[in-house]
């Protein structure tokens, strides 16, 4: 049973349980208060220097001039703001284009991921082929194999696809096909599904859902959580991909911009180049932030069942 | 509504384990039938099997007049109601009812109607908007019990719809959905481990013990004429008492002797019953009577007495049954025998 604890100024009673192991009479010995207080503001300072501080540098630098970049690159602003950076990485590298690329390459991504994993995590889950074990055996198989193995042969894959001919090299598919063969997602997509609880799939087969109803109508709209999970890993494994785009799209003007901003880093001012990664950073961090509240929050079951 | 038949039903499980033998019932139109028996009797899979949640080992199911051990769940004209509610959390109170009629493509203003319909009889009018996270248990269940309704189906199958329920509110649920049955006059089948709830909601009930009938018949006649010594025992609370009968000195060794714990009378025999002497182990007061536990030798029995009789803990007292109160059982094989010779 959840014991109650009574806060003062006769505010609304909280569960001990989202007291954390720290219990509240804990806290009141000075020991405990100052010692592992202290701990967790010197954790908090390390972990906000360390995970945003070169995000915020990135940021202060995008919009100081090139020489205080280069000769004060920790000072703030020494001689004022530069915006031109910003504007002259959207004319001069032509951002916009490559940020248009890295999005069509990450959605596509994206869906060719969910497609996948969904149905195959479903299939595996919920439907049950006879050979369901000896298939999820193999996936998890194919996790203990180093993704550089599978370099050599993915390209030959895509330079000649068996059975359709032509090539894939200069096309967004040569992206989108690879990144749906993740077996990770099937599996994490299928230890989710596997936890749904089956009288609900069993109401519906009753109520007359068939597989594909059952799966669209029923299984996907419980699952967002996972969804959100498999879309935020998708994204951002697609946005900072640099290795096999730079194989498969060797045309620049399809290129996204972790490839291209490399490749333009020596012809263009530090600045403008800084304002670029700005803009290529910013778009996940904000997409991120968006969505990670209505993805991640509460599990989709409240009041399925009985608990 | 339809009737439901199962011809020498049976269902294996690979493994081995026959979780139902041979099932062979009738259950009538319009019928409410209770399936009940203790954790593992098979009387959960047999409403599965029902349903076609579960494949049907031997034998043959009808409803009405068609055998459905082939075809599939939403092609047998029934509706369910499961014991966790297995609502669509994601669902409002409205969509979760509409959501089998729209699936077979009911015109939307007979979807809004019997949505409409469903909620005045189950009194959710006011929380059809609302998701089921928002419903205190009592509304989830009545949710539930309106998405079977909707659905106007030949036959309803309910498993244990009650038991996550606190006593109240199974009591005040009991009633309603045994009013909403006679009301509809659809045949059910109800899936209980609750004698009382199997005695007080059945027209007919079907005690099951490891997967096979022990006996099939209305609530007095288990209650006055059953048929071995486990319905005996199952059905009434406390449970009978069963007993040598040569211990009582009423019959031979081969046979046992039942009675109930309200037929057991405090003090000498008196019209031709038979007596005998307990000691007093504990007395439960329960307000308007006193459950006895009483010791005959090395032989607990109950006595449900009048609260006015007070016995003190371990004392010993001359108690009396009348003969016709008495049934008697074979010693082997538990089934009821006759008086004997």
């Amino acid at each position: 049973m959840t014991s109650l604890r009574i806060r003062r100024g006769g505010r609304a009673p909280v569960p001990e349980a989202t007291q954390g192991l720290v219990l509240h009479s804990d806290w009141q010995r000075p020991s405990v208060r100052w010692g592992l207080g202290g701990a967790q503001l010197l954790l908090l300072v390390l972990l906000v220097v360390g995970g945003l501080g070169p995000i915020l540098w990135l940021a202060k630098s995008a919009i100081t001039p090139t020489q205080d970049t280069l000769i004060k690159p920790i000072a703030v602003f020494p001689h004022g703001v530069d915006l031109s950076n910003l504007s002259n990485a959207w004319t001069q590298v032509d951002v916009g284009r490559y940020l248009l690329n890295t999005i069509e390459i990450a959605a596509g991504s994206w869906l060719s991921q969910i497609i996948v994993s969904t149905t195959g995590a479903y299939a595996l889950s919920v439907l049950r082929p006879k050979w369901g074990s000896l298939i999820m055996g193999a996936l998890l198989t194919t996790l203990f194999v180093p993704s550089v193995v599978l370099l050599v042969p993915l390209y030959i894959e895509v330079v000649h696809p068996p059975l359709i001919g032509g090539s894939y090299v200069n096309s967004y598919w040569a992206i989108w096909l690879p990144a749906g063969a993740s077996a990770f997602n099937v599996v994490l997509m299928k230890r989710f599904f596997d936890n749904l609880p089956r009288e609900i799939f069993e109401a519906a087969r009753i109520d007359g859902a068939g597989p594909l109803r059952l799966f669209i109508s029923v299984v996907l709209p419980m699952s967002k959580p996972i969804l959100g999970v498999v879309s935020i890993f998708a994204v951002l494994a697609s946005w900072k991909d640099f290795l096999w785009p730079l194989l498969v799209l060797t045309d620049a003007s399809k290129q996204p911009l972790s490839v291209r901003l490399p490749t333009i880093q020596g012809q263009t001012d530090l600045g403008v180049f800084l304002a670029a990664m700005l803009i290529a950073c910013l778009v996940p961090i904000v997409g991120f932030l968006v969505f990670q509240r209505s993805f991640l929050r509460g599990s989709g079951l409240g009041g399925a069942l009985k608990g | 509504m339809a009737a439901i038949r199962f011809n020498g039903v049976s269902k294996v499980y690979a493994d081995g384990t026959c979780a139902v033998e041979a099932l062979d019932l009738e259950i009538g139109e319009g019928e409410f039938m209770v399936f009940v028996g203790p954790s593992g009797c098979g009387k959960t899979t047999a409403l599965r099997m029902v349903a076609g949640l579960e494949q049907i080992s031997g034998g043959e199911i009808l409803i009405g007049e068609r055998a459905v051990n082939d075809v599939s769940p939403k092609d047998r004209d029934i509706a369910m109601v499961f014991q966790n509610y297995a609502l669509y959390p994601h669902m409002t109170v409205a969509q979760n009812l509409a959501f089998g009629l729209k699936l077979r493509s009911l015109g939307r203003a007979e979807i809004d109607r019997r949505v409409r319909d469903a909620a005045a009889a189950l009194d959710l009018q006011d929380h059809l908007e609302r998701k089921p996270k928002a419903l205190s248990g009592g509304q989830r269940q009545r949710v539930a019990l309106g998405r079977a309704i909707v659905r106007e189906p030949a036959a309803f199958l309910m498993d244990e719809p009650l038991s996550n329920l606190d006593a109240a509110l199974r009591v005040q649920t009991r009633a309603e959905i045994l009013g909403l049955q006679k009301r509809l006059g659809t045949t059910t089948i109800y899936v209980t481990h609750d004698q009382v709830e199997a005695m007080t909601m059945g027209d007919r009930i079907a005690v099951m013990r490891r997967g096979v009938l022990q006996q099939l018949g209305t609530p007095e006649e288990l209650y006055t004429r059953p048929a071995n010594t486990f319905v005996a025992t199952f059905i009434g609370s406390p449970a009978m008492n069963v007993l040598p009968a040569a211990a009582l000195g009423i019959g031979p060794d081969s046979l046992l002797a039942g009675f109930r714990p309200e037929h057991v009378a405090l003090g000498p025999a008196a019209d031709g019953h038979f007596s005998f002497e307990a000691t007093v182990e504990v007395v439960e007061y329960l307000g308007d009577e006193r459950i006895a536990h009483l010791r005959l030798g090395e032989r607990p029995l109950v006595a449900k007495l009048a609260v006015e009789q007070q016995l003190e803990r371990g004392s010993t007292a001359t108690f009396s049954v009348a003969p016709r109160s008495t049934i008697f059982f074979d010693a082997r094989t538990g089934a009821a025998s006759g008086a004997p010779v």
